[in-house]
C-alpha cells in the first residue's frame, strides 16, 4: 500500500521529465523577416504597366535615387498616360529633353512616405513638397458631411486622378495615376497660352479686347481655352476675329466668358464638391457682364455652358462637353493658374453684340 | 504612558505639517466679464476654395518679439472656431466634447469666470483685466498644434490689431465679424450687455435680436451664398430691416400637428434693423412663461417659432407661408424652438422651412420637480446666412432626489 502511494506521486513527475525533455528542436526553423523586399526603383522596372515611366526615370537618373533609403512616395503615370501624350516608346523618351523631363518627373516624387490615409479626409489642394522643388496639390474627395457611409475616396494629385493607391515598398509607397501630372513652374498662363500656336485665334481675340495682359499678373486664373480647331469648327477663322470692330462687341462676354478670375480649379475640383457639398453644378457670373458661366459634372465628364444670366427669360448661347477621356489636355498648372483645354465654343460673336 | 503621549504628539505635528499647503488663488482685480464669438462663417464650396478657415486664436495684450511675432499674451484663446448654432447659458462645451476646438471663449478653456451677477449665471464669460487691452487676432491653421508651437511662417495672419476698453464688473460679448461682404472685410463688435441691470421678471421670457450680417450679404449673387441645405430659409440672408413675428405652439411630442396657444399667433414682437458697427443693445421683447394657461405652474410644454419678414408682407397671408418657395429672395426667414435644438421638422410642412434651435425656455430638474421650466433670457444674432442664440440663465435650485 505505501509503494503504491510513493509510485503515484511518482508517476506524475516521470512524465513531465519526459514531456520536457523530449521537447528538443536542433533544426528551429525561425521565419527570417525578407531582406530582398522592393525599393521603388525596382519596383517601377519589373512592372510592365509602367515601363514607360520607369524609362523616363531611368534616362533622368532619378531611378538609382528610387533605390536609395528614401522614403518616397512615388506618383507613377501608368503607360496609358505616357502614350495619350505621344509617347510610345521608350525610344520616344530618349528623344526628350533630359532636363525638363526630369523637372517633370521629379514633380511626381514626394521626398516623404504619404498614404492615403494621410491626406485630409475632403481635403483639398492640400500642398506636398516634391522632389523637383515645388509642391503638388493633393485633393481627397471622400464623402459629404455626417455621411461617412457613403463614402467615394477619390484622390487625385494635381488633377490626376490615383487609380491605385497604398502600393507598400521598402523604401516608401506608390500610387498609380491615369495621367502625368503637367506643371510649368515659373511660366504664367499668358506665356504657355503664348508658346502654344493652336490657341492663336483664341490669344488674338484677347489681345484685341485687352484682356491679355492682365493674364501675367497675380491671378490666380482658371482657363478653359479653345484651340483654333474648335474656332474653326464654328466657322470662326483667324480673319473674322480679325474683323471684328472692338466698339460692337462685349469682349468680356466673347472672349473673358473662358476665364475664371481670381480661382484656381483642377477639374477634378468640381467632382470634390459635388461629393461633399452637393454642388452638381457650379453658376458663377462672369465678370464685368449678366452672363454665366456653368460647369457640370457628370462623374468624371464635364459640360461648360454659358446663359445670359439669372433672370428670364434666360438665353442659352452655347455649350461644350469636355470628356473626362481628354484629361491630359486639362490641369496644366502654371505659376499664377490652370490651362484647359476646351473642344468648343461657348459663344459666337453675334450673341456677344453690344 | 510617556511613550504613547509622544507618539499622539508625533501624529499631531505630523498632521500640522501635512495640512500646511501654500495655495496660491489666481485673482484679477476689479475684472470686467468677456465672452468673445467667431461669427465668420465658412462653407466647403466650389466658390470658398482659395479663401481661409477662420480658425483663430485670440492673444489680449501680447507679447511680441523684435521682428512682430507674437511670443505670449496675459489671455491667451486659442483654437477658437466659428461658433456654434446654440451658446449653452454655461460652458458645457468642455464636457460634451473631447476636441480641443472652442466655440466661443471662454468656453472649454480653464480661466476664471464671472459670478452670478444679479441673480444670472456668468460662468458663460471669463474674467479680464479691465481698463485699456490691446487684442490681436490671428488667423492659425485649422489642427491641434498650439498656437506659439506653430511653424513660425504660420503666425504672421493678423486679422485684426485693436484696442478696448472694458470697464470692471461690466458684461461683455465681442464679435469677430464680416464686415462687408464683397471686399470680405473683418473687424470686432463689442457688445456692453445691459440684462443684469433691468428688472426682467423670472415668469417672462425675454429675447432681443441683432443682424449682424455684412453689408452686401442679401443683395449678393445667389452662388456665392453657402449652398448648405440645412440653412433651409437662412441660406439668402434676410433683408435690412425684417419685421419679427412670435408664435407659441403647445407640447414638443408632435410639433408639426402641435395646437397654437391661444393669443399667441404670428404676435409681432418688433423690428429687426441691420448694423454690425454698433454695439448698442437691442430691446428685449418678452412673453410668459405661463402662456399656456392650462401648464401646472410647475412646468409648461411650450415651443416658440420665429419669423422674419420685409416691411409689406402680411404675416397671415404671404408667399412663403406654405413653406414650399425654395428661394426667399431674403424677404422671409424663420426657426423654431423646439425641445433641444436637434428636432428636425419636416420638409414640406409650413414649418419644414424654419431652423431649429433649442427651446427659449429651459425644463430640468430642480429641487423635488422634475423637469420644472423656467424663463431665460436669450439673444438670437443673425450673421449671413446663419441664426444663432446665446441663452443666458437664472441660477437655479439643484435637483433633490427622494
Amino acid at each position: 500500500m505505501k509503494t503504491r502511494k510513493y509510485t503515484g506521486l511518482l508517476l506524475p513527475v516521470v512524465i513531465s521529465s519526459a514531456l520536457f525533455t523530449s521537447c528538443k528542436h536542433e533544426d528551429l526553423a525561425v521565419s527570417k523577416p525578407n531582406e530582398n523586399v522592393r525599393t521603388a526603383g525596382d519596383f517601377i522596372k519589373n512592372n510592365y504597366d509602367f515601363s514607360l515611366f520607369y524609362a523616363a526615370l531611368d534616362y533622368t537618373g532619378l531611378i538609382r535615387q528610387l533605390n536609395e533609403k528614401g522614403p518616397f512616395t512615388v506618383l507613377a503615370p501608368a503607360n496609358k498616360a505616357f502614350m495619350e501624350l505621344g509617347i510610345q516608346t521608350a525610344a520616344d523618351v530618349q528623344r526628350l529633353n533630359r532636363d525638363s523631363l526630369k523637372q517633370a518627373m521629379a514633380f511626381h516624387i514626394l521626398t516623404r512616405r504619404l498614404m492615403q490615409a494621410d491626406v485630409p479626409v475632403n481635403g483639398v489642394d492640400i500642398e506636398y513638397e516634391t522632389l523637383a522643388g515645388i509642391p503638388l496639390y493633393a485633393t481627397f474627395a471622400c464623402y459629404a458631411p455626417g455621411n461617412s457611409a457613403y463614402s467615394y475616396d477619390k484622390l487625385y494629385f494635381s488633377g490626376s486622378f490615383a487609380y491605385r493607391k497604398d502600393v507598400q515598398l521598402a523604401n516608401g509607397v506608390l500610387h498609380a495615376l491615369v495621367k502625368v501630372m503637367k506643371q510649368y513652374p515659373g511660366k504664367t498662363v499668358r506665356q504657355w497660352l503664348a508658346d502654344r500656336p493652336d490657341y492663336s485665334i483664341f490669344v488674338s481675340g484677347l489681345k484685341k479686347f485687352g484682356l491679355w495682359d492682365e493674364l501675367a499678373g497675380d491671378g490666380p486664373f482658371t482657363i478653359f481655352a479653345p484651340d483654333n480647331k474648335a474656332f474653326t469648327d464654328a466657322g470662326i477663322s483667324q480673319a473674322v476675329v480679325d474683323d471684328l470692330e472692338t466698339d460692337k462687341y462685349i469682349g468680356q462676354r466673347l472672349f473673358g466668358a473662358y476665364i475664371l478670375y481670381k480661382k484656381r480649379y483642377f477639374l477634378a475640383d468640381k467632382i470634390l464638391f459635388n461629393i461633399v457639398n452637393g454642388e452638381a453644378s457650379y453658376l458663377t457670373t462672369i465678370r464685368n457682364d449678366q452672363a454665366v458661366f456653368g460647369w457640370y459634372d457628370y462623374q468624371g465628364d464635364y459640360n461648360l455652358s454659358l446663359t445670359s444670366g439669372r433672370i428670364q427669360p434666360i438665353i442659352y448661347y452655347g455649350s461644350v462637353d469636355v470628356p473626362g477621356a481628354l484629361g491630359y489636355r486639362l490641369d496644366h498648372l502654371c505659376s499664377n493658374g490652370i490651362v484647359h483645354d476646351t473642344p468648343g465654343l461657348l459663344i459666337k460673336p453675334e450673341q456677344a453684340l453690344k | 504612558m510617556m511613550k504613547r503621549i509622544t507618539l499622539v504628539m508625533m501624529v499631531f505635528i505630523l498632521l500640522v505639517l501635512a495640512g500646511c499647503r501654500k495655495v496660491d488663488y489666481t485673482l484679477i482685480d476689479q475684472p470686467a466679464y468677456l465672452r468673445v464669438f467667431n461669427d465668420l462663417n465658412y462653407a466647403q464650396s466650389m466658390d470658398a476654395k482659395d479663401s481661409k478657415y477662420p480658425s483663430l486664436c485670440m492673444i489680449i495684450n501680447p507679447v511680441l518679439d523684435a521682428g512682430g511675432m507674437p511670443t505670449g499674451g496675459e489671455v491667451v484663446g486659442d483654437f477658437l472656431d466659428k461658433r456654434d448654432t446654440y451658446a449653452p447659458p454655461y460652458p458645457s462645451h468642455v464636457g460634451n466634447s473631447t476636441s480641443v476646438q472652442n466655440p466661443e471663449y471662454p468656453g472649454k478653456e480653464d480661466v476664471l469666470v464671472g459670478p452670478i451677477l444679479n441673480g444670472f449665471d456668468l460662468s458663460s464669460w471669463a474674467q479680464v483685466r479691465s481698463g485699456k487691452l490691446r487684442i490681436m487676432f490671428f488667423y492659425r491653421p485649422f489642427n491641434t498644434t498650439p498656437f506659439f508651437e506653430l511653424d513660425d511662417r504660420l503666425k504672421h495672419d493678423v486679422l485684426v490689431d485693436t484696442t478696448l476698453t472694458l470697464t470692471a464688473k461690466e458684461v461683455y460679448t465681442l464679435h469677430v465679424l464680416q464686415k462687408d461682404f464683397l471686399t470680405k472685410q473683418t473687424g470686432l463688435l463689442l457688445r456692453q450687455e445691459n440684462f443684469h441691470k433691468l428688472p426682467l421678471s423670472d415668469t417672462m421670457a425675454y429675447v432681443n435680436f441683432y443682424n449682424y450680417s455684412a453689408k452686401g450679404f442679401w443683395q449678393a449673387d445667389y452662388s456665392l451664398k453657402n449652398q448648405d441645405v440645412s440653412l433651409r430659409s437662412f441660406k439668402y440672408g434676410v433683408k435690412d430691416t425684417m419685421n419679427i413675428f412670435l408664435t407659441l405652439y403647445k407640447g414638443q411630442t408632435t410639433p408639426d400637428k402641435s395646437p397654437f396657444i391661444k393669443n399667441f399667433r404670428g404676435n409681432y414682437l418688433g423690428t429687426m434693423i441691420r448694423n454690425a458697427d454698433a454695439g448698442s443693445v437691442n430691446p428685449y421683447y418678452d412673453f410668459p412663461l405661463w402662456a399656456d394657461t392650462s401648464a401646472d405652474g410647475i412646468r409648461t410644454d411650450i415651443w416658440e417659432r420665429l419669423e422674419f419678414l420685409v416691411q409689406g408682407l402680411d404675416i397671415s397671408d404671404h408667399p412663403y407661408i406654405s413653406g414650399g418657395l425654395s428661394n426667399t429672395y431674403a424677404n422671409y426667414a424663420a426657426a423654431y424652438c423646439l425641445l433641444n435644438g436637434k428636432v428636425q421638422i419636416g420638409g414640406s410642412s409650413p414649418l419644414g422651412s424654419g431652423v431649429p434651435l433649442p427651446n427659449l425656455l429651459v425644463s430640468l430638474h430642480s429641487g423635488i420637480d422634475n423637469p420644472r421650466t423656467f424663463a431665460t433670457v436669450s439673444t438670437i444674432e443673425i450673421v449671413n446666412s446663419h441664426i444663432y442664440l446665446t441663452t443666458i440663465q437664472r441660477k437655479y435650485p439643484g435637483p433633490v432626489y427622494r
